[in-house]
């Protein structure tokens, strides 16, 4: 594969400064001619980036809690859900009724066993099906959104099946 | 909701194709018949090493300490390299007979010398052939202080080229997810574990790296707009910028091997699915269409096939199938809980992480499914394994001491190194080789 001469320039401009820049190395001659990086074989230039928003903070945990919101558990690598999950969701389902237009933002969690990726599948389908069951109580699914957290932002950092246990759940918080 | 019955719709057809997977394994592959559990690999004394002795480095002129910090450097590279058991060794005078009875074992010298001004220094290498006297490498090449340590690296590469045909992976970097507090941010360090820094500054949570073929490029899952999307970090730019933020989860990133693919997870229609989209981000190719969990995608080399995590046998297994979503087949036949493939870059085997009696350990296996060995064992969880550009060695996440942190090791499971010890760490991914053109003198 031939660089094209545009490309060519861009890498060793991108290489001088990656050299300028990188960290430990204060006056940077690069005595051996330049290690080649080969551009992206793709013709485009990558889009702008956006204007960098500030991350939204991350919900408050109790911020459901106090308003009687409650939370479905789940069994290990399973998003079914239990008698104990549906009398919680339809705990929220009562309190979304009472609040016309309130939202709620249900969080899928899973424990820590399990890679990142299929968690945060996982975790997904959990929200998922939290937000079916509430949609087939009666609750609009404009009101409620779902986000997987995987197994990122555990409630309880043990390693044991009780900390396991309590972050197998959807996490249902107003938005 | 019943996606529970939906999967165990699938169970019955997936036991069929097990069986009958297992009947045709028995017939073609004794080793595996009527086995439960996978072979544990040899540890520590399986690696057929070839003998190194490496030269105490000498220096003319004022260079200072830098011979003996190169020889620290090429010592610990040559170490690493799964390749050498490295003897030390004082320089010869003058030059050596050949040896006939020391035939196979390799001797590494080098000399520092002063450059073209004060700054400047060049090292002269040689790697020689003890039992035949022939000289395997002579190079030469310019330094300065800042630049020794990726001298060193380049060396010994090149040495494991002229001596195998196959550079190592001195040069190569591992990135990975450090976490601190509630924040996980991409990092990145040489493959020794050195100079580690920090890729994103988002203050939120970014997860799963992977390299672009070219080297300067990671794709990655970030939350930083509140839902996981996939974003690219452009290294010699050092900013990051969208890829994939479509709504529900964009995760799992894995570049074909000529770049012009990102493998991923999206969920856009309602479910993980596996993805193609072109790393321009003009076209996404749908390739699983199912109602259950598919992520994890690993390109294998030839760019012709996939394997992936599915649940669609009721608990994650890996499978394979080709690069238009055709022939999708279980790979693992063994096991309960098979999960997070990669392919080696040499094509003939792949690593997973398998789940048994509630432990994670590292799995190394045939690319067609066959030899299962257990390479990790009795040491935590053992997770995220991802090989090295030479297929030599597999780095990943344990939590052996503690908290998680990233180690390598032979792709046999020997010679165990740490490489993180500060936050938690994660999620490595081991990157490519750089293509280096030297400057180089006889």
């Amino acid at each position: 594969m031939s660089l094209k001469p545009r490309f060519a320039s861009v890498a060793l401009i991108g290489l001088a400064v990656v050299l300028a820049i990188a960290p430990g190395c204060s006056s940077r001659k690069k005595v051996s001619s330049e290690a080649q990086i080969e551009p992206p074989p793709t013709e485009s230039t990558p889009p702008a980036p956006p204007a960098e928003e500030k991350a939204p903070p991350p919900p408050t945990e109790t911020s459901g809690e106090r308003l009687g919101l409650e939370d479905a558990f789940f069994d290990f690598d399973d998003f079914s859900l239990r008698q104990d999950a549906k009398t919680a969701l339809e705990t929220d389902g009562k309190y979304l009724e009472k609040n016309n237009g309130a939202k709620v933002v249900i969080e899928g969690h899973c424990d820590e066993r399990g890679s990142v990726e299929y968690n945060l599948a996982l975790g997904e389908k959990r929200a998922r099906a939290a937000k079916d069951y509430l949609v087939s109580y009666g609750i609009p699914a404009a009101r409620l959104t779902t986000i997987s957290y995987g197994k990122e932002r555990p409630f309880d950092t043990g390693h044991d099946e009780g900390a396991w246990s309590k972050n197998r759940r959807a996490h249902v918080v107003p938005k | 909701m019943g996606s529970n019955s939906a999967n165990r719709k699938h169970l019955g057809l997936y036991a069929a194709t097990t069986v009958l997977a297992l009947l045709v394994s028995a017939v073609f592959s004794p080793g595996l018949v009527a086995q439960t559990d996978v072979r544990i690999g040899v540890q520590a004394t399986g690696t057929m090493k070839s003998p190194l002795m490496l030269a105490r480095f000498r220096g003319e002129g004022p260079v200072g300490s830098l011979p003996s910090q190169g020889r620290v450097i090429a010592r610990k590279d040559f170490d690493l390299s799964g390749v050498f058991k490295v003897a030390d060794v004082e320089p010869p005078d003058g030059k050596p007979a050949p040896d006939p009875s020391m035939a196979g074992t390799v001797r590494v010298e080098g000399t520092v010398q002063q450059g073209e001004g004060a700054a400047f220094f060049r090292f002269h290498g040689q790697a020689i052939d003890v039992g035949t006297g022939e000289v395997a490498l002579d190079r030469t090449y310019p330094f300065n202080e800042g630049t020794l340590r990726d001298t060193m690296h380049r060396f010994v590469d090149d040495v494991l080229e002229a001596l195998t045909g196959e550079r190592g992976i001195a040069e190569t970097k591992i990135a990975y997810v450090r976490q601190e507090g509630r924040v996980k941010e991409i990092w990145v360090m040489d493959y020794d574990g050195e100079n580690q820094r920090q890729v994103t500054h988002d203050r939120s949570l970014a997860l799963s790296p992977a390299w672009a073929p070219w080297g300067s490029e990671l794709a990655f899952t970030t939350f930083k707009r509140g839902n996981p999307d996939l974003y690219l970090f452009d290294m010699t730019r050092g900013a990051s910028y969208p890829f994939s933020t479509r709504p529900g989860l964009n995760t799992a990133p894995n570049y074909s091997p000529d770049g012009k693919w990102i493998a991923c997870t999206l969920s856009r229609d309602g479910n993980a699915e596996i993805y193609l989209i072109s790393r321009d981000a003009q076209t996404a190719k749908r390739l699983t269409r199912n109602t259950v969990i598919d992520t994890s995608p690993t390109f294998s080399p030839t760019g012709r096939e996939i394997m992936f995590t599915s649940n669609r046998t009721g608990s994650p297994q890996v499978f394979v199938m080709d690069v238009e979503g055709m022939n999708q087949r279980l790979v693992t036949i063994e096991g309960s809980y098979n999960d997070s493939p990669q392919w080696s870059p040499k094509g003939d085997k792949i690593c997973y992480a398998a789940r048994h009696d509630g432990i994670f350990d590292v799995i190394v296996m045939d690319a067609n499914g066959s030899n299962p060995i257990q390479i990790t064992s009795n040491a935590g969880h053992n997770e995220n394994p991802h090989w090295s550009a030479d297929s030599r060695k597999i780095v990943f996440s344990s939590s052996r001491e503690g908290k998680r942190q990233i180690f390598m090791m032979n792709a046999d499971g020997s010679d165990v190194v740490r490489l993180t010890s500060d936050g938690e760490c994660f999620n490595p991914a081991w990157g490519p080789r750089p293509k280096n053109k030297l400057a180089v003198k006889g």
